[in-house]
Protein backbone atom coordinates (compact mmCIF):
# COMPACT_ATOMS: atom_id res chain seq x y z
CA UNK A 1 0.00 0.00 0.00
CA UNK A 2 1.60 2.94 -1.34
CA UNK A 3 0.58 6.11 -1.69
CA UNK A 4 1.37 10.38 -2.28
CA UNK A 5 1.59 13.23 -4.07
CA UNK A 6 4.07 12.30 -7.00
CA UNK A 7 6.79 12.63 -4.54
CA UNK A 8 9.64 9.97 -4.31
CA UNK A 9 8.85 7.16 -1.58
CA UNK A 10 12.43 6.83 0.06
CA UNK A 11 12.29 8.46 3.63
CA UNK A 12 14.75 10.78 4.45
CA UNK A 13 17.15 8.87 7.36
CA UNK A 14 17.38 10.39 10.40
CA UNK A 15 20.00 9.18 13.08
CA UNK A 16 19.66 9.01 17.29
CA UNK A 17 20.45 12.77 17.54
CA UNK A 18 17.14 13.64 15.19
CA UNK A 19 15.55 11.79 16.69
CA UNK A 20 16.20 12.81 20.21
CA UNK A 21 16.02 16.36 18.80
CA UNK A 22 12.19 16.12 17.54
CA UNK A 23 11.33 13.88 20.85
CA UNK A 24 12.10 17.02 22.97
CA UNK A 25 10.27 19.70 20.21
CA UNK A 26 7.55 17.14 20.69
CA UNK A 27 6.66 18.03 24.31
CA UNK A 28 7.93 21.84 24.03
CA UNK A 29 7.80 22.89 20.23
CA UNK A 30 9.32 26.35 21.21
CA UNK A 31 12.46 24.75 23.21
CA UNK A 32 15.10 27.20 21.71
CA UNK A 33 18.07 25.58 19.99
CA UNK A 34 19.72 26.57 23.23
CA UNK A 35 17.80 24.90 25.14
CA UNK A 36 17.70 21.70 23.14
CA UNK A 37 21.64 21.47 22.84
CA UNK A 38 22.37 21.50 26.59
CA UNK A 39 20.21 18.90 26.82
CA UNK A 40 21.51 16.65 24.48
CA UNK A 41 25.24 18.17 25.45
CA UNK A 42 25.73 19.24 21.67
CA UNK A 43 26.13 23.14 20.68
CA UNK A 44 23.51 25.18 19.53
CA UNK A 45 24.76 25.19 16.15
CA UNK A 46 24.83 21.45 16.05
CA UNK A 47 21.05 21.30 16.60
CA UNK A 48 20.26 24.22 14.03
CA UNK A 49 22.00 22.77 11.42
CA UNK A 50 19.92 19.46 11.92
CA UNK A 51 16.66 21.21 12.47
CA UNK A 52 18.02 22.88 8.75
CA UNK A 53 18.68 19.62 7.59
CA UNK A 54 15.39 17.90 8.58
CA UNK A 55 13.33 20.67 7.17
CA UNK A 56 15.17 21.00 3.98
CA UNK A 57 14.29 17.15 3.59
CA UNK A 58 10.53 17.63 4.25
CA UNK A 59 11.24 15.02 7.10
CA UNK A 60 9.43 16.87 9.72
CA UNK A 61 8.22 20.66 10.85
CA UNK A 62 7.39 21.92 13.96
CA UNK A 63 4.06 23.79 13.33
CA UNK A 64 1.26 25.76 15.76
CA UNK A 65 -1.73 24.04 15.54
CA UNK A 66 -4.99 26.50 16.00
CA UNK A 67 -8.19 25.38 17.65
CA UNK A 68 -11.05 25.17 15.67
CA UNK A 69 -13.01 27.49 18.02
CA UNK A 70 -10.44 29.92 17.82
CA UNK A 71 -10.84 30.83 14.39
CA UNK A 72 -14.64 31.04 15.23
CA UNK A 73 -15.36 27.90 13.37
CA UNK A 74 -17.92 26.34 14.75
CA UNK A 75 -19.23 23.78 12.66
CA UNK A 76 -17.30 20.84 11.00
CA UNK A 77 -18.42 18.38 8.53
CA UNK A 78 -17.19 15.43 7.25
CA UNK A 79 -18.41 15.75 3.32
CA UNK A 80 -18.10 12.87 1.29
CA UNK A 81 -18.55 13.64 -2.60
CA UNK A 82 -19.32 11.60 -5.58
CA UNK A 83 -17.83 12.19 -9.33
CA UNK A 84 -19.34 11.52 -12.64
CA UNK A 85 -18.03 12.67 -15.69
CA UNK A 86 -14.85 14.35 -15.07
CA UNK A 87 -11.47 12.94 -13.14
CA UNK A 88 -11.14 12.76 -9.38
CA UNK A 89 -8.52 14.76 -8.92
CA UNK A 90 -9.26 17.66 -11.28
CA UNK A 91 -12.89 17.83 -8.88
CA UNK A 92 -10.83 17.66 -5.68
CA UNK A 93 -7.80 20.18 -6.58
CA UNK A 94 -11.13 22.61 -7.58
CA UNK A 95 -12.86 21.87 -4.41
CA UNK A 96 -9.54 22.13 -2.12
CA UNK A 97 -9.22 25.70 -3.74
CA UNK A 98 -12.06 26.48 -1.05
CA UNK A 99 -10.99 27.84 1.83
CA UNK A 100 -13.11 26.43 4.00
CA UNK A 101 -11.94 22.72 2.93
CA UNK A 102 -9.40 22.01 5.16
CA UNK A 103 -8.71 18.54 3.83
CA UNK A 104 -9.25 16.80 0.56
CA UNK A 105 -8.77 12.69 0.18
CA UNK A 106 -8.67 10.40 -3.11
CA UNK A 107 -11.20 7.24 -1.59
CA UNK A 108 -11.42 3.81 -2.61
CA UNK A 109 -14.97 3.51 -1.41
CA UNK A 110 -18.24 4.10 -1.53
CA UNK A 111 -17.56 7.68 -1.63
CA UNK A 112 -15.51 9.17 -4.15
CA UNK A 113 -13.63 12.28 -1.95
CA UNK A 114 -14.09 12.98 1.24
CA UNK A 115 -13.87 16.40 2.64
CA UNK A 116 -13.38 18.39 5.70
CA UNK A 117 -15.18 21.37 5.74
CA UNK A 118 -14.99 24.32 8.23
CA UNK A 119 -17.44 26.63 8.71
CA UNK A 120 -18.70 29.67 10.84
CA UNK A 121 -21.96 29.26 11.73
CA UNK A 122 -24.87 26.28 10.77
CA UNK A 123 -26.68 29.09 8.51
CA UNK A 124 -23.27 28.81 6.33
CA UNK A 125 -24.10 25.55 5.75
CA UNK A 126 -26.82 25.52 2.50
CA UNK A 127 -24.72 28.12 0.98
CA UNK A 128 -21.55 26.40 1.16
CA UNK A 129 -22.90 22.98 0.11
CA UNK A 130 -24.97 24.25 -2.83
CA UNK A 131 -23.43 27.36 -3.93
CA UNK A 132 -20.02 26.52 -4.00
CA UNK A 133 -19.30 22.59 -3.75
CA UNK A 134 -22.69 21.38 -5.32
CA UNK A 135 -21.58 24.20 -8.01
CA UNK A 136 -18.26 22.89 -8.79
CA UNK A 137 -17.95 20.90 -12.21
CA UNK A 138 -18.50 17.04 -11.69
CA UNK A 139 -19.68 17.00 -8.60
CA UNK A 140 -22.66 14.18 -8.88
CA UNK A 141 -23.93 13.62 -4.76
CA UNK A 142 -22.57 14.74 -1.97
CA UNK A 143 -23.48 13.69 1.69
CA UNK A 144 -22.68 15.77 4.60
CA UNK A 145 -22.04 14.55 8.26
CA UNK A 146 -22.26 17.34 11.02
CA UNK A 147 -19.89 17.01 13.96
CA UNK A 148 -21.74 16.87 16.94
CA UNK A 149 -18.46 15.96 19.11
CA UNK A 150 -15.05 15.70 18.03
CA UNK A 151 -12.82 13.43 20.60
CA UNK A 152 -9.73 13.24 19.32
CA UNK A 153 -7.92 14.92 16.35
CA UNK A 154 -4.29 13.92 16.22
CA UNK A 155 -2.67 14.14 12.96
CA UNK A 156 1.05 13.90 13.81
CA UNK A 157 1.86 12.75 10.10
CA UNK A 158 1.03 14.61 7.08
CA UNK A 159 2.18 15.47 3.53
CA UNK A 160 4.56 17.91 3.98
CA UNK B 1 -19.55 20.73 21.49
CA UNK B 2 -17.52 22.05 24.38
CA UNK B 3 -18.54 26.02 25.00
CA UNK B 4 -17.95 27.46 21.38
CA UNK B 5 -17.84 31.10 23.43
CA UNK B 6 -16.16 33.75 21.91
CA UNK B 7 -12.41 32.22 22.77
CA UNK B 8 -12.18 33.58 19.75
CA UNK B 9 -8.07 35.50 18.53
CA UNK B 10 -7.55 38.87 17.84
CA UNK B 11 -6.10 40.66 15.15
CA UNK B 12 -2.71 40.65 16.58
CA UNK B 13 -2.96 36.76 17.59
CA UNK B 14 -3.99 35.72 14.12
CA UNK B 15 -0.67 37.78 12.89
CA UNK B 16 1.35 35.52 15.36
CA UNK B 17 -0.95 32.26 14.86
CA UNK B 18 -0.14 32.67 10.87
CA UNK B 19 3.30 33.03 11.31
CA UNK B 20 3.85 30.05 13.95
CA UNK B 21 1.44 27.68 11.77
CA UNK B 22 4.28 28.04 8.86
CA UNK B 23 7.04 27.61 11.31
CA UNK B 24 6.78 27.10 14.74
CA UNK B 25 10.68 27.73 15.07
CA UNK B 26 10.64 31.27 14.29
CA UNK B 27 11.43 33.67 17.44
CA UNK B 28 9.53 36.02 19.38
CA UNK B 29 12.28 38.56 18.39
CA UNK B 30 11.68 37.57 14.77
CA UNK B 31 7.93 37.64 14.87
CA UNK B 32 7.75 41.23 17.23
CA UNK B 33 9.95 43.15 14.38
CA UNK B 34 7.58 41.81 11.87
CA UNK B 35 4.60 42.74 13.20
CA UNK B 36 6.24 46.11 15.14
CA UNK B 37 5.60 44.90 18.02
CA UNK B 38 7.82 44.33 21.38
CA UNK B 39 9.37 40.80 22.19
CA UNK B 40 7.75 40.93 25.47
CA UNK B 41 4.28 41.41 24.06
CA UNK B 42 4.59 38.16 21.58
CA UNK B 43 6.27 36.01 24.47
CA UNK B 44 2.56 37.26 26.89
CA UNK B 45 0.88 36.52 24.35
CA UNK B 46 2.00 33.04 22.81
CA UNK B 47 1.55 31.96 26.40
CA UNK B 48 -1.57 33.03 27.14
CA UNK B 49 -2.50 31.26 23.72
CA UNK B 50 -1.38 28.44 24.71
CA UNK B 51 -2.83 28.26 28.30
CA UNK B 52 -6.23 28.80 27.24
CA UNK B 53 -5.69 26.02 24.99
CA UNK B 54 -6.41 27.98 21.68
CA UNK B 55 -3.27 26.84 19.84
CA UNK B 56 -0.81 24.10 20.51
CA UNK B 57 2.81 23.12 18.58
CA UNK B 58 3.09 19.91 17.23
CA UNK B 59 5.76 18.26 15.68
CA UNK B 60 4.42 16.94 12.43
CA UNK B 61 6.50 14.26 10.23
CA UNK B 62 5.94 14.05 6.85
CA UNK B 63 3.72 10.41 5.71
CA UNK B 64 7.41 9.20 4.44
CA UNK B 65 9.00 9.44 7.79
CA UNK B 66 6.27 7.13 8.76
CA UNK B 67 5.93 4.71 6.51
CA UNK B 68 3.97 6.23 4.34
CA UNK B 69 1.08 5.28 5.89
CA UNK B 70 -3.33 5.38 4.23
CA UNK B 71 -5.27 7.67 5.68
CA UNK B 72 -8.50 4.87 6.38
CA UNK B 73 -11.90 6.17 7.18
CA UNK B 74 -14.01 3.99 9.19
CA UNK B 75 -17.84 4.67 9.13
CA UNK B 76 -19.35 3.43 11.72
CA UNK B 77 -22.96 2.65 12.47
CA UNK B 78 -24.33 1.99 15.74
CA UNK B 79 -27.00 1.75 18.25
CA UNK B 80 -27.75 5.05 19.66
CA UNK B 81 -27.50 4.54 23.31
CA UNK B 82 -24.28 3.00 22.69
CA UNK B 83 -22.51 5.97 20.47
CA UNK B 84 -20.89 7.62 23.51
CA UNK B 85 -19.52 4.63 25.48
CA UNK B 86 -18.25 3.53 21.86
CA UNK B 87 -16.58 7.06 21.40
CA UNK B 88 -14.82 6.94 24.37
CA UNK B 89 -13.46 3.00 23.41
CA UNK B 90 -12.36 4.41 19.74
CA UNK B 91 -10.35 7.52 21.47
CA UNK B 92 -8.35 5.09 23.49
CA UNK B 93 -7.28 3.23 20.87
CA UNK B 94 -3.55 4.37 20.00
CA UNK B 95 -4.34 3.45 16.54
CA UNK B 96 -7.50 5.94 15.67
CA UNK B 97 -6.18 9.42 15.21
CA UNK B 98 -9.54 11.15 14.57
CA UNK B 99 -13.24 10.46 16.52
CA UNK B 100 -15.92 12.60 15.64
CA UNK B 101 -19.47 12.01 16.62
CA UNK B 102 -21.81 12.62 13.90
CA UNK B 103 -25.19 13.47 12.98
CA UNK B 104 -26.22 12.03 9.23
CA UNK B 105 -24.16 9.67 7.31
CA UNK B 106 -22.47 7.60 10.11
CA UNK B 107 -23.07 7.39 14.26
CA UNK B 108 -19.12 7.74 14.16
CA UNK B 109 -16.24 8.98 12.15
CA UNK B 110 -13.12 7.28 13.01
CA UNK B 111 -9.78 7.33 11.14
CA UNK B 112 -6.54 5.97 12.00
CA UNK B 113 -2.89 5.67 9.38
CA UNK B 114 -2.27 2.22 8.57
CA UNK B 115 0.47 1.04 6.71
CA UNK B 116 -1.25 -2.60 5.64
CA UNK B 117 -4.67 -3.73 5.22
CA UNK B 118 -3.95 -6.52 7.45
CA UNK B 119 -3.33 -4.28 10.52
CA UNK B 120 -6.31 -2.42 9.75
CA UNK B 121 -8.45 -5.36 9.35
CA UNK B 122 -7.67 -6.41 12.81
CA UNK B 123 -8.19 -3.28 14.24
CA UNK B 124 -12.60 -3.31 12.46
CA UNK B 125 -12.42 -6.62 13.04
CA UNK B 126 -11.04 -8.07 16.55
CA UNK B 127 -11.50 -4.35 17.91
CA UNK B 128 -14.32 -2.06 16.88
CA UNK B 129 -16.47 -4.43 15.19
CA UNK B 130 -16.90 -6.75 18.85
CA UNK B 131 -17.89 -3.30 20.81
CA UNK B 132 -21.03 -3.28 22.12
CA UNK B 133 -23.88 -1.26 19.82
CA UNK B 134 -21.23 -1.68 16.52
CA UNK B 135 -24.19 -2.56 13.93
CA UNK B 136 -21.82 -2.23 10.70
CA UNK B 137 -18.62 -0.34 10.20
CA UNK B 138 -18.01 0.95 6.47
CA UNK B 139 -14.07 1.43 5.40
CA UNK B 140 -12.89 4.18 3.05
CA UNK B 141 -9.39 4.28 2.01
CA UNK B 142 -7.75 7.51 0.74
CA UNK B 143 -5.42 6.91 -2.18
CA UNK B 144 -4.18 10.37 -2.50
CA UNK B 145 -3.90 13.06 -0.64
CA UNK B 146 -4.82 16.67 -2.57
CA UNK B 147 -4.98 19.42 0.55
CA UNK B 148 -4.43 19.19 4.23
CA UNK B 149 -4.18 21.70 6.81
CA UNK B 150 -2.32 20.95 9.63
CA UNK B 151 -2.32 24.40 11.25
CA UNK B 152 -6.01 23.83 12.46
CA UNK B 153 -7.54 20.79 14.25
CA UNK B 154 -9.21 20.41 17.44
CA UNK B 155 -7.32 21.10 20.47
CA UNK B 156 -8.22 18.65 23.19
CA UNK B 157 -7.34 18.35 26.88
CA UNK B 158 -4.51 15.90 27.44
CA UNK B 159 -3.29 14.87 24.43
CA UNK B 160 0.47 14.76 24.47
CA UNK B 161 1.34 11.51 23.15
CA UNK B 162 2.72 11.34 19.49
Amino acid sequence: MQIRSGRPMAAPSLDALDASIIEILRTDGRATNQDIAKKLSVTAATVSARLQKMEDARAMRVVAVTDFAALGYNVIIALGVKVQGRGLSDVGRDLAALPEVLSVNVMNGRTDLELLVALHDFSDIQHFLYDHIARVDGVAHIEAGIAADILKFEFNVAPL
Amino acid sequence: MSSTKSKRLDQLDQKIVEKLARDARISNRAIAADLGVTEGTIRTRIKRLQGEGLIQFTVVRDFRMAGSPNLCMLGIDADPAHVPALAEALREMPEINCVVVLLGRFSLLAMGLFTNIEQLNDIIANQIRTLPGVQRVETGISVHNLKYEPGVAKITPCTDEG
